[in-house]
């Protein structure tokens, strides 16, 4: 369990941008996750829906356990998935590169008779073409249990 | 095929649930889990003996649901979904769907869905809602989906 933080200074993170990155829909990449996946046909160059989360993630300026860090916690306290949503606004291409952009949306202190003291902590990360229109955004919440809270 | 609350989607079924597509999956989302590829460490943890799927993998089933039934990605607006359970190597999933609500006016319109992955003789693993925009037909209040 990393440091404990206080529910005044998770609310403090509220708002935080990740750094920038970026992620580059392969055509290869493509393919083998069209197939793992079952996709239907698609056409030649569109990409499958699911990329709007794929490149979120995947392109997001941070990883994971820098995400983790971020709000006092690490892979190893068992943080879980909580939600996760996407808004499609453009038909995603594979071949392009699209800027990921993220920030902390908000935070919550809960307690579970079972789970005990947990935090939930949600993220949105939009995926932004190379016009600059906001292709995709993705709204993820993570579980944090706090035993140590 | 006419669109109104209470119209269902046609399901999206995989009847195998493969343990090679979570090790692809696996190297393409650089996860790095070993419950998706390990079954040694999924028994050590006491889930079983079967690895695990990822979960965007059960949302991409959903989503494949919605490409076939809709007929075009472009149509896709919007999905939110709570995971609910595992899936596992070797389950037969099941995506479905059912219309709550068409709204709007003229010959666009937008249909909110309530959506899910079943495990079949298993858990509902997924459930959540969709917005799928859907082209009208001339009856009012209902629709064709394509």
């Amino acid at each position: 369990m990393n440091q404990p933080m206080t529910i005044d200074d998770l609310e403090r993170l509220v708002g935080v941008e990740f750094p920038v990155g970026e992620f580059t829909i392969e055509g290869y990449e493509h393919w083998l996750t069209t197939d793992a996946i079952g996709s239907p046909p698609l056409p030649d160059d569109v990409a499958h829906p699911m990329y709007a989360y794929y490149a979120a993630l995947g392109g997001m300026g941070l990883t994971l356990d820098e995400l983790f860090a971020m709000v006092g916690s690490a892979a190893a306290d068992g943080p879980m998935f909580g939600e996760a949503g996407l808004e499609f606004r453009e038909v995603m291409r594979v071949g392009e590169t699209y800027r990921v952009e993220g920030r902390i949306t908000g935070v919550a202190r809960k307690t579970g008779k079972r789970a005990g003291v947990f935090d939930i902590v949600s993220f949105e990360l939009r995926v932004v073409d190379s016009s600059g229109a906001v292709a995709a955004v993705s709204t993820n919440s993570f579980v944090f249990p706090r035993r140590t809270a | 095929m006419r669109v109104s609350a209470g119209t269902e989607l046609p399901v999206f079924e995989v009847g195998e649930v493969r343990a090679a597509a979570m090790k692809t999956m696996a190297v393409l989302l650089r996860d790095p889990n070993p419950i998706h590829f390990d079954p040694d460490v999924v028994a050590a943890l006491g889930m079983g003996v079967r690895v695990i799927n990822q979960g965007p993998t059960n949302m991409a089933y959903v989503v494949n649901m919605l490409v076939a039934w809709a007929g075009d990605t472009a149509r896709i607006r919007a999905l939110k979904v709570r995971f609910l359970d595992n899936v596992r190597a070797g389950d037969r999933v099941v995506a479905g769907g059912v219309v709550t609500s068409v709204a709007g006016e003229g010959r666009h319109r937008i249909a909110e869905c309530d959506v899910w992955l079943d495990v079949v003789g298993g858990p509902r693993a997924l459930a959540g809602s969709a917005t799928v925009a859907v082209e009208t037909g001339e009856a009012a209040g209902e629709t064709p989906a394509k």
